[in-house]
Protein backbone atom coordinates (compact mmCIF):
# COMPACT_ATOMS: atom_id res chain seq x y z
CA UNK A 1 0.00 0.00 0.00
CA UNK A 2 2.85 2.30 0.99
CA UNK A 3 4.74 1.40 -2.19
CA UNK A 4 1.70 2.26 -4.24
CA UNK A 5 1.60 5.78 -2.72
CA UNK A 6 5.21 6.32 -3.61
CA UNK A 7 4.51 5.22 -7.16
CA UNK A 8 1.62 7.65 -7.46
CA UNK A 9 3.76 10.52 -6.28
CA UNK A 10 6.45 9.46 -8.78
CA UNK A 11 3.87 9.33 -11.56
CA UNK A 12 2.63 12.80 -10.71
CA UNK A 13 6.12 14.14 -10.73
CA UNK A 14 6.78 12.47 -14.01
CA UNK A 15 3.63 13.98 -15.49
CA UNK A 16 4.65 17.41 -14.15
CA UNK A 17 8.10 17.03 -15.67
CA UNK A 18 6.54 15.95 -18.98
CA UNK A 19 4.29 18.98 -18.93
CA UNK A 20 7.19 21.31 -18.24
CA UNK A 21 9.46 19.81 -20.87
CA UNK A 22 6.93 19.16 -23.66
CA UNK A 23 4.72 22.22 -23.32
CA UNK A 24 5.62 23.57 -26.75
CA UNK A 25 5.22 20.21 -28.40
CA UNK A 26 1.87 19.72 -26.74
CA UNK A 27 0.63 23.06 -28.08
CA UNK A 28 1.80 22.15 -31.55
CA UNK A 29 0.16 18.76 -31.24
CA UNK A 30 -3.17 20.35 -30.18
CA UNK A 31 -3.02 22.86 -33.03
CA UNK A 32 -2.22 20.09 -35.48
CA UNK A 33 -5.02 17.83 -34.31
CA UNK A 34 -7.46 20.77 -34.45
CA UNK A 35 -6.36 21.48 -37.99
CA UNK A 36 -6.91 17.83 -38.95
CA UNK A 37 -10.35 17.77 -37.32
CA UNK A 38 -11.24 21.04 -39.06
CA UNK A 39 -10.03 19.68 -42.37
CA UNK A 40 -12.10 16.50 -41.95
CA UNK A 41 -15.17 18.56 -41.11
CA UNK A 42 -14.55 20.83 -44.07
CA UNK A 43 -13.92 17.96 -46.48
CA UNK A 44 -17.19 16.33 -45.40
CA UNK A 45 -19.01 19.48 -46.47
CA UNK A 46 -16.93 20.38 -49.49
CA UNK A 47 -16.22 16.95 -51.04
CA UNK A 48 -19.78 16.33 -52.32
CA UNK A 49 -19.75 19.80 -53.90
CA UNK A 50 -16.40 19.15 -55.55
CA UNK A 51 -17.55 15.71 -56.74
CA UNK A 52 -20.68 17.17 -58.25
CA UNK A 53 -18.67 19.94 -59.93
CA UNK A 54 -16.19 17.37 -61.32
CA UNK A 55 -19.08 15.29 -62.67
CA UNK A 56 -20.64 18.37 -64.18
CA UNK A 57 -17.33 19.31 -65.82
CA UNK A 58 -16.82 15.77 -67.03
CA UNK A 59 -20.23 15.73 -68.69
CA UNK A 60 -20.30 19.29 -70.01
CA UNK A 61 -16.62 19.95 -70.66
CA UNK A 62 -17.07 20.43 -74.43
CA UNK A 63 -19.91 22.88 -73.81
CA UNK A 64 -18.03 24.94 -71.19
CA UNK A 65 -14.58 24.95 -72.74
CA UNK A 66 -15.02 23.61 -76.30
CA UNK A 67 -15.06 26.98 -78.01
CA UNK A 68 -12.22 28.34 -75.84
CA UNK A 69 -10.06 25.30 -76.52
CA UNK A 70 -10.83 25.38 -80.23
CA UNK A 71 -10.01 29.09 -80.35
CA UNK A 72 -6.80 28.53 -78.39
CA UNK A 73 -5.72 25.69 -80.65
CA UNK A 74 -6.53 27.77 -83.73
CA UNK A 75 -4.50 30.70 -82.38
CA UNK A 76 -1.63 28.41 -81.42
CA UNK A 77 -1.58 26.78 -84.84
CA UNK A 78 -1.81 30.17 -86.56
CA UNK A 79 0.92 31.76 -84.44
CA UNK A 80 3.32 28.85 -84.38
CA UNK A 81 2.82 27.01 -87.64
CA UNK A 82 6.42 25.85 -87.87
CA UNK A 83 6.32 24.28 -84.42
CA UNK A 84 3.00 22.57 -85.20
CA UNK A 85 4.35 21.20 -88.46
CA UNK A 86 7.51 20.02 -86.68
CA UNK A 87 5.41 18.28 -84.02
CA UNK A 88 2.89 16.71 -86.39
CA UNK A 89 5.12 15.86 -89.33
CA UNK A 90 6.67 12.71 -87.85
CA UNK A 91 3.22 11.35 -86.91
CA UNK A 92 1.37 12.41 -90.07
CA UNK A 93 4.28 11.40 -92.25
CA UNK A 94 4.29 7.91 -90.77
CA UNK A 95 0.51 7.58 -91.19
CA UNK A 96 0.57 8.79 -94.79
CA UNK A 97 3.50 6.53 -95.58
CA UNK A 98 1.71 3.58 -94.01
CA UNK A 99 -1.49 4.26 -95.98
CA UNK A 100 0.38 4.67 -99.27
CA UNK A 101 2.44 1.51 -98.72
CA UNK A 102 -0.74 -0.42 -97.90
CA UNK A 103 -2.55 0.83 -101.03
CA UNK A 104 0.46 0.19 -103.28
CA UNK A 105 0.81 -3.32 -101.85
CA UNK A 106 -2.86 -4.02 -102.61
CA UNK A 107 -2.52 -2.56 -106.11
CA UNK A 108 0.64 -4.54 -106.76
CA UNK A 109 -1.05 -7.76 -105.59
CA UNK A 110 -4.00 -7.09 -107.90
CA UNK A 111 -1.71 -6.33 -110.85
CA UNK A 112 0.34 -9.47 -110.21
CA UNK A 113 -2.80 -11.57 -109.97
CA UNK A 114 -4.22 -10.09 -113.15
CA UNK A 115 -0.92 -10.46 -115.04
CA UNK A 116 -0.55 -14.09 -114.02
CA UNK A 117 -4.12 -14.75 -115.15
CA UNK A 118 -3.88 -12.73 -118.35
CA UNK A 119 -0.58 -14.17 -119.44
CA UNK A 120 -1.54 -17.78 -119.14
CA UNK A 121 -1.29 -19.67 -122.43
CA UNK A 122 -5.04 -20.07 -122.50
CA UNK A 123 -5.70 -16.34 -122.09
CA UNK A 124 -3.00 -15.34 -124.58
CA UNK A 125 -4.49 -17.65 -127.16
CA UNK A 126 -7.99 -16.24 -126.48
CA UNK A 127 -6.66 -12.67 -126.80
CA UNK A 128 -4.88 -13.52 -130.01
CA UNK A 129 -8.18 -14.70 -131.51
CA UNK A 130 -10.15 -11.74 -130.07
CA UNK A 131 -7.39 -9.25 -131.08
CA UNK A 132 -8.94 -6.05 -129.73
CA UNK A 133 -7.31 -4.65 -126.61
CA UNK A 134 -3.64 -4.25 -125.85
CA UNK A 135 -2.15 -6.19 -122.92
CA UNK A 136 -1.78 -2.99 -120.89
CA UNK A 137 -5.43 -2.06 -121.49
CA UNK A 138 -6.50 -5.52 -120.42
CA UNK A 139 -4.52 -5.38 -117.19
CA UNK A 140 -5.66 -1.86 -116.29
CA UNK A 141 -9.28 -2.73 -117.00
CA UNK A 142 -9.11 -5.67 -114.65
CA UNK A 143 -7.41 -3.70 -111.88
CA UNK A 144 -9.61 -0.62 -112.03
CA UNK A 145 -12.75 -2.40 -113.17
CA UNK A 146 -15.77 -0.11 -113.35
CA UNK A 147 -18.70 -1.12 -111.23
CA UNK A 148 -22.17 0.21 -110.43
CA UNK A 149 -22.37 1.21 -106.76
CA UNK A 150 -25.83 2.76 -106.53
CA UNK A 151 -28.83 3.44 -108.73
CA UNK A 152 -31.65 5.86 -107.97
CA UNK A 153 -34.80 6.32 -110.01
CA UNK A 154 -36.28 9.64 -108.96
CA UNK A 155 -39.39 11.61 -109.89
CA UNK A 156 -38.08 14.70 -111.66
CA UNK A 157 -40.12 17.48 -110.03
CA UNK A 158 -40.75 16.23 -106.52
CA UNK A 159 -37.47 14.43 -105.97
CA UNK A 160 -39.38 11.46 -104.53
CA UNK A 161 -37.58 8.15 -104.83
CA UNK A 162 -39.35 5.55 -106.98
CA UNK A 163 -36.78 2.76 -106.84
CA UNK A 164 -33.16 2.11 -106.02
CA UNK A 165 -30.25 -0.31 -105.88
CA UNK A 166 -27.24 -0.10 -103.61
CA UNK A 167 -24.20 -2.28 -103.02
CA UNK A 168 -24.04 -1.10 -99.41
CA UNK A 169 -26.46 0.45 -96.96
CA UNK A 170 -27.74 4.02 -97.33
CA UNK A 171 -29.08 5.65 -94.18
CA UNK A 172 -32.01 7.51 -95.73
CA UNK A 173 -32.44 6.96 -99.44
CA UNK A 174 -35.43 9.32 -99.64
CA UNK A 175 -33.49 12.17 -98.14
CA UNK A 176 -30.53 11.51 -100.45
CA UNK A 177 -32.81 11.52 -103.49
CA UNK A 178 -34.40 14.78 -102.28
CA UNK A 179 -31.03 16.46 -101.77
CA UNK A 180 -29.75 15.12 -105.09
CA UNK A 181 -32.77 16.65 -106.82
CA UNK A 182 -32.19 19.94 -105.01
CA UNK A 183 -28.49 19.98 -105.99
CA UNK A 184 -29.44 19.11 -109.56
CA UNK A 185 -32.08 21.88 -109.69
CA UNK A 186 -29.63 24.36 -108.19
CA UNK A 187 -26.86 23.50 -110.66
CA UNK A 188 -29.24 23.60 -113.62
CA UNK A 189 -30.68 26.92 -112.47
CA UNK A 190 -27.32 28.48 -111.73
CA UNK A 191 -25.17 27.34 -114.63
CA UNK A 192 -27.20 26.05 -117.52
CA UNK A 193 -28.73 27.83 -120.45
CA UNK A 194 -31.78 26.87 -122.49
CA UNK A 195 -33.05 24.08 -120.23
CA UNK A 196 -29.88 22.00 -120.20
CA UNK A 197 -29.75 19.20 -117.65
CA UNK A 198 -27.02 18.27 -115.23
CA UNK A 199 -25.57 14.95 -116.38
CA UNK A 200 -22.39 14.21 -114.47
CA UNK A 201 -21.13 14.81 -110.95
CA UNK A 202 -17.72 13.56 -109.83
CA UNK A 203 -16.83 13.06 -106.17
CA UNK A 204 -13.93 11.18 -104.60
CA UNK A 205 -13.58 7.89 -106.49
CA UNK A 206 -17.16 7.92 -107.68
CA UNK A 207 -18.87 9.31 -110.71
CA UNK A 208 -22.56 10.06 -110.71
CA UNK A 209 -24.13 9.77 -114.13
CA UNK A 210 -27.58 11.28 -114.52
CA UNK A 211 -29.91 10.33 -117.35
CA UNK A 212 -32.84 12.68 -117.69
CA UNK A 213 -36.21 11.61 -119.01
CA UNK A 214 -39.51 13.46 -119.15
CA UNK A 215 -40.91 12.66 -115.72
CA UNK A 216 -38.07 10.77 -114.07
CA UNK A 217 -34.32 10.80 -113.94
CA UNK A 218 -31.97 7.91 -113.26
CA UNK A 219 -28.84 8.59 -111.23
CA UNK A 220 -26.11 5.95 -111.32
CA UNK A 221 -23.05 6.08 -109.09
CA UNK A 222 -20.09 4.16 -110.48
CA UNK A 223 -16.56 3.49 -109.32
CA UNK A 224 -13.40 2.50 -111.18
CA UNK A 225 -12.25 3.49 -114.65
CA UNK A 226 -15.18 3.94 -117.02
CA UNK A 227 -14.19 2.64 -120.43
CA UNK A 228 -16.03 3.69 -123.56
CA UNK A 229 -17.56 0.20 -123.78
CA UNK A 230 -18.80 0.38 -120.19
CA UNK A 231 -20.30 3.85 -120.75
CA UNK A 232 -22.03 2.76 -123.94
CA UNK A 233 -23.42 -0.36 -122.31
CA UNK A 234 -24.60 1.62 -119.32
CA UNK A 235 -26.30 4.22 -121.50
CA UNK A 236 -28.03 1.51 -123.56
CA UNK A 237 -29.20 -0.40 -120.50
CA UNK A 238 -30.41 2.78 -118.79
CA UNK A 239 -32.36 3.81 -121.86
CA UNK A 240 -33.92 0.35 -122.12
CA UNK A 241 -34.89 0.42 -118.44
CA UNK A 242 -36.39 3.91 -118.76
CA UNK A 243 -38.35 2.84 -121.82
CA UNK A 244 -39.89 -0.08 -119.95
CA UNK A 245 -40.72 2.04 -116.89
CA UNK A 246 -42.21 4.90 -118.87
CA UNK A 247 -44.30 2.52 -120.95
CA UNK A 248 -45.55 0.65 -117.87
CA UNK A 249 -46.04 3.39 -115.27
CA UNK A 250 -47.16 0.82 -112.70
CA UNK A 251 -43.47 0.21 -111.95
CA UNK A 252 -43.20 3.74 -110.56
CA UNK A 253 -45.89 2.92 -108.02
CA UNK A 254 -44.35 -0.35 -106.87
CA UNK A 255 -40.88 0.11 -105.40
CA UNK A 256 -40.19 -3.62 -104.98
CA UNK A 257 -40.96 -4.43 -108.62
CA UNK A 258 -38.96 -1.43 -109.79
CA UNK A 259 -35.96 -2.52 -107.71
CA UNK A 260 -36.11 -5.96 -109.37
CA UNK A 261 -36.18 -4.26 -112.79
CA UNK A 262 -33.13 -2.16 -111.89
CA UNK A 263 -31.17 -5.25 -110.87
CA UNK A 264 -32.26 -7.15 -113.98
CA UNK A 265 -31.39 -4.40 -116.47
CA UNK A 266 -28.42 -2.63 -114.92
CA UNK A 267 -26.72 -4.93 -112.45
CA UNK A 268 -27.07 -8.51 -113.68
CA UNK B 1 -45.91 3.79 -97.79
CA UNK B 2 -47.08 7.06 -99.29
CA UNK B 3 -44.30 9.63 -99.74
CA UNK B 4 -45.04 13.32 -100.24
CA UNK B 5 -42.91 16.34 -100.87
CA UNK B 6 -43.87 19.27 -98.66
CA UNK B 7 -42.42 22.77 -98.56
CA UNK B 8 -41.47 25.05 -95.72
CA UNK B 9 -41.13 28.62 -96.88
CA UNK B 10 -40.55 31.90 -95.06
CA UNK B 11 -38.08 34.71 -94.45
CA UNK B 12 -34.64 34.10 -93.00
CA UNK B 13 -34.61 33.65 -89.25
CA UNK B 14 -38.31 32.91 -88.75
CA UNK B 15 -37.50 29.50 -87.27
CA UNK B 16 -38.33 27.10 -90.10
CA UNK B 17 -35.19 25.10 -89.48
CA UNK B 18 -35.82 25.07 -85.72
CA UNK B 19 -39.32 23.70 -86.36
CA UNK B 20 -37.82 20.91 -88.48
CA UNK B 21 -35.09 20.26 -85.92
CA UNK B 22 -37.74 19.91 -83.25
CA UNK B 23 -39.80 17.60 -85.44
CA UNK B 24 -37.18 15.63 -87.37
CA UNK B 25 -33.95 14.18 -86.12
CA UNK B 26 -32.26 13.05 -89.30
CA UNK B 27 -30.73 15.87 -91.24
CA UNK B 28 -28.44 16.34 -94.16
CA UNK B 29 -25.00 17.84 -93.77
CA UNK B 30 -25.08 21.53 -92.89
CA UNK B 31 -22.39 22.38 -95.46
CA UNK B 32 -24.64 22.13 -98.49
CA UNK B 33 -27.53 24.13 -97.13
CA UNK B 34 -26.11 27.64 -97.39
CA UNK B 35 -24.87 26.95 -100.91
CA UNK B 36 -27.96 25.55 -102.55
CA UNK B 37 -30.56 27.26 -100.35
CA UNK B 38 -32.59 24.22 -99.41
CA UNK B 39 -32.48 21.50 -96.78
CA UNK B 40 -34.29 18.21 -97.35
CA UNK B 41 -35.30 16.19 -94.29
CA UNK B 42 -37.56 13.19 -94.02
CA UNK B 43 -40.01 12.15 -91.35
CA UNK B 44 -42.70 9.50 -91.17
CA UNK B 45 -45.93 10.74 -89.64
CA UNK B 46 -49.01 8.77 -88.80
CA UNK B 47 -52.19 10.41 -90.02
CA UNK B 48 -55.62 8.72 -89.94
CA UNK B 49 -53.97 5.33 -89.37
CA UNK B 50 -51.75 5.79 -92.41
CA UNK B 51 -48.00 6.19 -92.40
CA UNK B 52 -46.91 9.07 -94.59
CA UNK B 53 -43.31 9.83 -95.36
CA UNK B 54 -42.87 13.58 -95.56
CA UNK B 55 -39.92 14.83 -97.59
CA UNK B 56 -39.66 18.29 -96.09
CA UNK B 57 -37.97 20.87 -98.33
CA UNK B 58 -36.92 23.77 -96.14
CA UNK B 59 -36.48 26.56 -98.67
CA UNK B 60 -34.25 29.37 -97.43
CA UNK B 61 -35.72 32.83 -97.70
CA UNK B 62 -38.91 33.60 -99.58
CA UNK B 63 -40.13 32.64 -102.99
CA UNK B 64 -39.49 36.21 -104.17
CA UNK B 65 -35.81 35.72 -103.64
CA UNK B 66 -34.38 35.40 -107.13
CA UNK B 67 -31.55 33.16 -105.96
CA UNK B 68 -33.93 30.30 -105.22
CA UNK B 69 -34.47 27.96 -108.16
CA UNK B 70 -38.14 27.80 -109.04
CA UNK B 71 -37.74 24.03 -109.46
CA UNK B 72 -37.66 23.71 -105.64
CA UNK B 73 -41.38 24.41 -105.62
CA UNK B 74 -42.34 21.83 -108.25
CA UNK B 75 -44.03 18.57 -107.35
CA UNK B 76 -44.94 19.57 -103.81
CA UNK B 77 -48.13 18.20 -102.29
CA UNK B 78 -48.35 20.76 -99.49
CA UNK B 79 -46.65 23.91 -98.27
CA UNK B 80 -46.26 25.73 -94.98
CA UNK B 81 -45.51 29.44 -94.79
CA UNK B 82 -43.70 30.23 -91.57
CA UNK B 83 -43.37 33.76 -90.18
CA UNK B 84 -41.90 35.20 -87.00
CA UNK B 85 -44.61 36.55 -84.69
CA UNK B 86 -42.06 38.92 -83.15
CA UNK B 87 -40.87 40.47 -86.44
CA UNK B 88 -43.33 42.52 -88.43
CA UNK B 89 -41.32 42.42 -91.66
CA UNK B 90 -41.87 38.65 -91.87
CA UNK B 91 -45.65 38.98 -92.15
CA UNK B 92 -46.09 42.44 -93.66
CA UNK B 93 -46.29 41.13 -97.22
CA UNK B 94 -47.74 37.77 -96.33
CA UNK B 95 -50.45 37.85 -99.02
CA UNK B 96 -47.91 38.51 -101.77
CA UNK B 97 -45.69 35.71 -100.49
CA UNK B 98 -48.60 33.28 -100.37
CA UNK B 99 -49.64 34.16 -103.93
CA UNK B 100 -46.11 33.63 -105.09
CA UNK B 101 -45.83 30.22 -103.38
CA UNK B 102 -49.19 29.12 -104.81
CA UNK B 103 -48.18 30.23 -108.28
CA UNK B 104 -44.81 28.45 -108.21
CA UNK B 105 -46.05 25.24 -106.62
CA UNK B 106 -49.53 25.05 -108.17
CA UNK B 107 -50.96 24.48 -104.71
CA UNK B 108 -54.34 25.91 -103.78
CA UNK B 109 -53.76 26.00 -100.04
CA UNK B 110 -50.80 26.93 -97.89
CA UNK B 111 -50.66 26.24 -94.15
CA UNK B 112 -49.80 29.47 -92.32
CA UNK B 113 -47.79 29.19 -89.14
CA UNK B 114 -46.66 31.96 -86.79
CA UNK B 115 -43.55 30.84 -84.92
CA UNK B 116 -41.69 32.14 -81.82
CA UNK B 117 -44.85 32.41 -79.75
CA UNK B 118 -42.63 32.25 -76.64
CA UNK B 119 -41.30 35.75 -77.37
CA UNK B 120 -44.73 37.40 -77.01
CA UNK B 121 -47.09 38.00 -74.12
CA UNK B 122 -50.69 36.84 -74.55
CA UNK B 123 -51.77 40.41 -75.20
CA UNK B 124 -49.04 41.02 -77.80
CA UNK B 125 -49.92 37.73 -79.50
CA UNK B 126 -53.54 38.82 -79.79
CA UNK B 127 -52.54 42.18 -81.29
CA UNK B 128 -50.27 40.50 -83.84
CA UNK B 129 -52.77 37.85 -84.92
CA UNK B 130 -55.46 40.54 -85.30
CA UNK B 131 -53.15 42.65 -87.42
CA UNK B 132 -52.44 39.85 -89.91
CA UNK B 133 -54.78 39.95 -92.87
CA UNK B 134 -54.94 36.22 -93.56
CA UNK B 135 -56.19 33.48 -91.22
CA UNK B 136 -53.34 31.87 -89.29
CA UNK B 137 -53.60 28.09 -88.98
CA UNK B 138 -51.30 27.64 -85.99
CA UNK B 139 -49.04 29.56 -83.66
CA UNK B 140 -45.99 27.57 -82.59
CA UNK B 141 -42.87 27.73 -80.50
CA UNK B 142 -40.06 25.54 -81.72
CA UNK B 143 -38.12 26.48 -78.59
CA UNK B 144 -40.81 25.25 -76.23
CA UNK B 145 -42.03 22.48 -78.56
CA UNK B 146 -45.47 24.01 -78.62
CA UNK B 147 -47.80 22.97 -81.49
CA UNK B 148 -44.86 21.81 -83.63
CA UNK B 149 -46.17 18.27 -84.22
CA UNK B 150 -49.65 19.70 -84.92
CA UNK B 151 -48.25 22.00 -87.59
CA UNK B 152 -46.65 19.08 -89.42
CA UNK B 153 -49.76 16.94 -89.01
CA UNK B 154 -51.74 19.70 -90.67
CA UNK B 155 -49.15 19.70 -93.45
CA UNK B 156 -49.55 15.91 -93.80
CA UNK B 157 -53.33 16.23 -93.98
CA UNK B 158 -52.98 18.88 -96.69
CA UNK B 159 -50.53 16.64 -98.57
CA UNK B 160 -52.85 13.65 -98.84
CA UNK B 161 -56.01 15.61 -99.69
Amino acid sequence: MKEKTVNTVKDNRFELLKELLLEDDREKFTALSEEIVQREKLSKKVNPLIDSKINDLRQNFPEYFGSTITETIKTQIRDSQDEVVDALYPIMGKLIKKAIVSEITKLSERINKTISEKFSVKQMFRRFIKGKNTDAEDVLQEVFEASIEQVFIIEKDSGLLSGSYSKGDIADKDMVSGMLTAIKSFAEDAFSKENQNLEDIKFDNFQLTIKNFKTIYIAIATSGVLTTDFKENLADNTNNLAEIILRERKYLEDETKLNVMIERHLIA
Amino acid sequence: MIAKKVLLVGNFGVGKTSLIRRFVLNEFSEDYISTIGVRVSSKIVSYQNKDIKLLIWDVAGTSEDEKIPKAYFLGASAAMYVFDLSREETYNNIEAFLDSIKQLSNLKEVTIVGNKKDLLTAEELKTVTNAITVPIDLVTSAKENDNVADAFLQLASQAIK
